[in-house]
């Protein structure tokens, strides 16, 4: 199987990896003999921060074998994980839900974008 | 009240290596939309998104492993799942945001999907063809179940038979804090208003929770 080959055979990302994690250009170098879908990989990390999905959408490959090689680049840093702002009110609960100031940005950056939406009024 | 800025001495926002320019990413946000087969959501993704939809594939096995590991694939049950990705910036925002979209089919051999994709998530977005209601049943009680916000909304086909909100409440079995809406799922004022009722419900139903730093 193509994938297998790809990955050289593991299953496993040796990092943890959301669907929504996005990566960013880093230093280092990978290593030699690395999949040609690094370079790939480092080319659009290179462009713009993108996220483990977008990756796996652009390279047509299974999400789990793009957290394969992603790891590979994290190990050389390559790639890194970028500082973002604190994600929820509380950042001890990894499950966190969004807190109430990052609702309230979203909901006035979202009508800055499309002044015209309505959000649709709801009893209760 | 100004966002509280990254606490560098914070283990959770450390670099792993050598010190690099604190480059602050925008907080990512993300959105689930699910919905049955040609419900409408990769128009729906596409219509607010700045990339085009980009279909992507994680390996589902019938026994549920977790889509995390790759052990599966020779197991004779080993699927494929397709979900479609789509994001869009708000740097107008009070903090630059960008938000993701995930768009993921209805049926309910994809729930380790929707696990992973509602982690964390503001919530999602029920989209329903009223020709197939039925399709939405599955979404409706998950998301029901591990308490993620959710709205519907109606995608109002040209020709369908257009169903007052009130009527797909009552057919869903959807209580009254729930709202159904309808959209055009091509039009993205429509899609950007759905996601705004979201964001207003979310709002409505995050518990308070005292900011210690503040
Ligand atoms: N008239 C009308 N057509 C729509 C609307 N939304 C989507 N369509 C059309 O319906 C078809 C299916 O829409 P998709 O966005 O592909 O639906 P989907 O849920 O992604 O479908 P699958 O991924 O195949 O399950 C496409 O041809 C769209 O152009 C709508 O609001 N009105
Ligand atoms: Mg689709």
């Amino acid at each position: 199987m193509r994938t297998y080959t790809l990955t050289r055979g593991r299953t496993t990302p040796r990092h943890l990896l959301g669907l929504e994690t996005v990566l960013e250009h880093g230093p280092g170098r990978p290593g030699p003999g690395q999949a040609e879908e690094c370079e790939r990989i480092l080319a659009l990390c290179r462009e713009r921060r993108r996220s483990v999905t977008e990756l796996a959408g652009r390279l047509c490959r299974p999400v789990t074998a793009v957290k394969i090689l992603v790891s590979d680049l994290l190990d050389a840093d390559a790639l890194v994980v970028p500082v973002t702002a604190p994600y929820a009110a509380t950042d001890t609960d990894a499950d966190a839900r969004p807190s109430p100031q990052l609702l309230a940005a979203l909901s006035a950056g979202l009508k800055r974008k499309w002044p015209d939406a309505m959000a649709h009024p709801q009893a209760g | 009240m100004p966002w509280p800025t990254p606490r560098p001495d914070d283990p959770a926002t450390v670099l792993r290596t050598e010190p690099r320019p604190h480059t602050v990413a925008p907080t990512v946000l993300k959105v689930v939309i699910a919905g049955g087969f040609g419900a409408g959501k990769t128009t729906a993704v596409g219509a607010v998104s700045e990339i085009t939809p980009l279909s992507t594939e994680e390996y589902l096995t019938e026994a549920s492993t977790g889509v995390d590991s790759l052990a599966g694939v020779e197991a004779k049950r080993t699927t494929t799942v397709a979900f479609d990705f789509g994001r869009l910036t708000l740097p107008d925002a009070p903090v630059p945001l960008e938000l993701f979209l995930f768009g993921t089919p209805g049926q309910d051999r994809f729930v380790d999907l929707w696990y992973d994709l509602s982690r964390s998530a503001v919530g999602a977005v029920v989209l329903l063809d009223t020709r197939r209601l039925e399709s939405s049943f599955t979404p409706v009680s998950f998301f029901e179940d591990i308490g993620l916000p959710f709205v519907v909304a109606i995608n109002e086909f040209d020709g369908a038979h257009r169903y007052h909100p009130e009527q797909v409440r009552t057919a869903l079995k959807l209580p009254a804090r729930i709202p159904v809406v309808a959209c055009d799922a091509r039009n993205p004022n429509h899609v950007a208003g759905v996601l705004l009722t979201l964001v207003d419900h979310a709002v409505k139903t995050t518990p308070t929770i005292n900011l210690q730093d503040a």
